[in-house]
């Protein structure tokens, strides 16, 4: 169980696919929140649809414990804050983009808008994202432990790819 | 009397339709499906259990009962109630 | 600038020639934008008496100031052009993604002018704005013709296309966009096609802003929170879909069964609800952009002659290939409405036209060598069959193409054909719901319910309950639907937010966004000022007087809580008439017009 922070208890963003529809109104918030304009790449969050599969995911910055982009950094403008989210120090980042080519999972952007990389900050402890998204698909809570929520993917998966998925 | 359900009254149900002996008007009707089925509380009735809840639809024949004497309409064995929660769409 | 992008794209089809030009702000002020703004242009710009297949015919897309903003619902643009179904002022508006993108892309619309020679399609990419070879996508359905397009341009860029129909010249044919999203209504589809435009490609990376950044979000979540917290918008759309209402429409005894010619209670409607959907067929809700009402249907019908996967149905198809053909078998009525989508055709007018051959087959006016079948209601593979064979453009498919009217007056029954200025009507008696057979006489698009929506007053009671057998009170209901509804319609939102929210939110969202101060009542104004504008235009053009089917005024309900009943369109017209400021003939006074600014 991962939580954001060595060794403490703190808020996740928390996903839930199967409740998302697709509506992307976190890109709106999101770009919105940080810049006050309404532009999907200007977001932190991104919305993958998989059309066959009737699926639709949110996908943002994790907030790896052991962050490849933090450590990449040249210059030292990537820390953790007391949220423990991954932020980016404006003044100091050089826009060399290592980070964006260190994270495994595509969660740094660039924007030729306001030539700056950037990620996810979890909004100062009150993203809003989550505060917007109007079913539940992605939550700020402290993780939990949950079976069943790993059973009725897994059940799906199997709807969706067949008996020997 | 026939009485059918819709929507997302059929979870609470679990039914389309029952037939039971008429109860003497809507109001009794509604309470008689609130002691039978307890979710119903909240929707059906209003706090007071005295009116139809505020997002519910109740037809008898076919006619609202707002356009009839509202839960007071007296029912007899003849009738086809309908309930409903709220629904709208284009 | 708030809400606006400022520019509009002018495309001459003709010569190639593409022009970015600035948008005409008064314009946009006084119409508010997407619907109003858009018939706005074409009326300033276009001549009534157009042939709308021909190339002094206009095709204009037009989002509002609040698509691609996060106000509640706003994914909506409008394709308006003198529609070939009904010679009016056709407008039809759509969800998806494809508005906002448009705007993303620093385009608030685009009009296009003429004929093409040769196929084309629109490409958008930003500032590079080029009309290209579609030689490859013609007579490609609305799918393939996506997925081709996503191909070459990239997986990020959303497609406006027609299918085959549209290039055919289908009467009913729509524009399509994101696959299963639809301008559906009036023959918009085949106005792009007898242009040689099969589809418009965009990506935007560019940004949209507002006026006042934080009244806006403070107006943006207060709507969205008044949204969630209502039981319609909040939950039982996304739960049931509009098919949910195909139970409570019946049980009011307003489903017209069998081109209306058997009353209006179907004792198989439960089979094809949106109860039954969510038990079979049902893989999932969607929602459009910036939407948290999420209505949409997934569905995959997994086996047998009907599998197929795609969107929908919704209420109005539910009927059309159900009741109204005398159907109920959902699978089949899925399968038809999947092939609306990747055929690209209106399933309301394409029922609606099938049910009408089914009952003059049935009276022996129609030759069965014509059909090549015998056609009664009840057969869920003749609809399937059918829609398929109009899609195709073959055998009966072609004469059915042309829509009910046409096709009822070729074989001698015009007046069977259940449409008004010969679009068909949709799923709502108007005998059992006066407000509605009202709305449908005085529509400006012809038979249109979502324009004057007065199902929601009458049997929903939302947002106050009125007596659907009584004609008092609605015509000024009518008027205060058709023009808030022509408000919504023009502000980029999706009308399905009035279920949860009203004027004063969806002013509030507008004025911070815009930047403007105007009251609630002026901005309403301005709903009513596109509803008098598209009245105008239809009185020049020519277009038939207001009145509905002989059926519906003359022929009684046989049974159900509105047994006796007829549609008393003449109790309502006149007074209707006069709270709109027009003369007993329905034409909008000099002083009304005046007032208006129009």
């Amino acid at each position: 169980m991962f939580f954001a922070g060595k060794g403490t208890m703190s808020k996740q963003l928390i996903i839930k696919p199967e409740k998302c529809v697709g509506c992307r109104t976190c890109e709106l918030v999101c770009s919105f929140g940080h810049t006050e304009q309404f532009n999907p790449c200007l977001s932190a969050v991104t919305v993958m649809d998989y059309e066959q599969a009737a699926v639709s995911i949110p996908i943002m910055c994790l907030q790896c414990d052991e962050a490849p982009c933090l450590k990449v950094c040249p210059v030292g403008a990537i820390s953790r804050n007391e949220n423990g989210a991954v932020v980016m120090n404006a003044q100091k980042c050089i826009v060399c983009k290592m980070c964006q080519n260190a994270c495994p999972l595509g969660n740094i952007s660039y924007s030729p808008i306001t030539r700056k990389v950037f990620k996810c900050d979890l909004c100062d402890g009150d993203p809003k994202c989550a505060k917007f998204c109007p079913w539940g698909a992605i939550e700020y809570v402290e993780p939990q432990e949950d079976l069943d929520r790993k059973k009725a993917v897994a059940e799906s998966f199997k709807e969706v790819f067949g008996e020997g998925a | 009397m026939t009485v059918k359900f819709f929507a997302t009254y059929r979870e609470i149900t679990k039914c389309a339709q029952m037939n039971i002996a008429p109860p003497k008007d809507v109001l009794a009707l509604l309470i008689e499906l609130c002691e039978k089925f307890p979710a119903f509380y909240e929707k059906l009735l209003t706090q007071d259990r005295q009116a139809l809840g505020p997002d519910a639809i109740v037809l008898v024949n076919g006619r609202h009962i707002v356009h009839l004497n509202g839960v007071a309409t007296t029912l007899s064995e003849q009738n086809v109630v309908a309930v409903f929660p709220l629904v709208a769409g284009g | 600038m708030g809400g606006w992008i400022g520019k509009l794209l002018r495309v001459n089809l003709a010569t190639g020639e593409i022009k970015k030009e600035p948008l005409n702000m008064k314009a946009a002020n006084d119409y508010v934008g997407a619907r109003g703004l858009g018939t706005k242009y074409f009326c300033d710009e276009v001549d009534p008496n157009v042939d709308p297949l021909g190339p002094d015919n206009k095709l204009i897309f037009m989002t509002g100031p609040l698509t691609a903003t996060a106000a509640s619902c706003s994914g909506r643009y409008e394709v308006v052009a003198k529609a070939p179904l009904t010679g009016t002022i056709g407008a039809a508006n759509s969800g998806g993604h494809f508005g906002p993108e448009l705007k993303y892309a620093g385009y608030d619309g685009i009009i296009f002018e003429n004929q093409s020679e040769k196929p084309v399609y629109l490409f958008i990419h930003n500032d590079i704005v080029e009309l290209r070879d579609a030689e490859e996508l013609w007579g490609k359905t609305v799918y393939e013709t996506t997925d081709m397009l996503n191909e070459t341009c990239g997986a990020s860029f959303r497609v406006a296309c027609i299918g085959p129909t549209g290039e055919r010249g289908c009467l009913y044919s729509g524009v399509m966009n994101d696959k299963h999203r639809a301008a559906g209504r009036g023959g918009l589809g085949a106005v792009m096609g007898s242009k040689k435009l099969k589809a418009v490609v965009v990506r935007g990376t560019g940004s949209v802003t507002v006026v006042r950044p934080e009244p806006f979000m403070d107006a943006m979540a207060d709507a969205r929170a008044k949204l969630k917290a209502h039981p319609v918008s909040g939950a039982g759309l996304a739960a049931l879909g509009t098919e949910v209402l195909v139970n409570v429409i019946n049980e009011s005894g307003a489903l017209p069964l069998r081109n209306w010619r058997d009353g209006a209670v179907f004792d198989k409607a439960d089979d094809t609800s949106g109860e039954r959907l969510a038990d079979t067929y049902l893989v999932k809700n969607k929602g459009c952009f910036g939407c948290s009402i999420a209505c949409g249907r997934v569905t995959r019908v997994p086996d047998g002659p009907f599998a197929s996967f795609g969107e929908g149905p919704e209420y109005e198809a539910g009927w059309s290939f159900g009741a109204d053909c005398g159907v109920n078998d959902l699978a089949a009525i899925c399968k038809a409405n999947f092939l609306c989508n990747e055929y690209g055709m209106d399933p309301i007018t394409l029922g609606a036209t099938i049910a009408c051959a089914m009952e003059l087959f049935e009276m022996g006016a129609i030759p069965e060598e014509d059909i090549g079948f015998p056609l009664r209601f009840g057969d869920a593979h003749a609809v399937v069959n059918l829609t398929e064979a109009v899609g195709k453009g073959e055998g009966f498919g072609e004469i059915l193409a042309l829509g009910s009217y046409r096709l009822a007056e070729k074989y001698g029954h015009p007046e069977l054909s259940m449409s008004v200025k010969k679009q068909e009507m949709p799923a709502y008696d108007g005998r059992a719901i006066q407000g509605m057979a009202l709305e449908y006489a005085t529509s400006n698009r012809g038979g249109c319910h979502v324009r004057g929506y007065l199902t929601s007053p009458e049997i929903l009671g939302v947002p106050l309950k009125t007596d659907p057998l009584e004609t008092e009170g609605k015509p000024a209901l009518l008027k205060l639907f058709q023009d808030l509804t022509a408000l919504v319609d023009s502000l980029g939102l999706c009308l399905f937010t009035t279920f949860g929210i009203g004027l004063p939110e969806l002013s509030a969202q507008y004025r911070e966004a815009i930047g403007s101060d105007e009251t609630d009542e002026e901005i309403l104004l301005k709903g009513e000022r596109c509803w008098n504008l598209e009245k105008r235009f239809n009185i020049a053009a020519g277009v038939e007087k207001d009145t509905l089917p002989p059926r519906l005024l003359r022929e009684k309900l046989p049974s159900g809580p509105a047994k006796g009943k007829v549609a008393e369109l003449y109790e309502m017209l006149e007074e209707y008439y006069t709270l709109r400021g027009w003369d007993k003939e329905g034409v909008p006074t000099a002083d009304k017009l005046e007032q208006l600014s129009i």
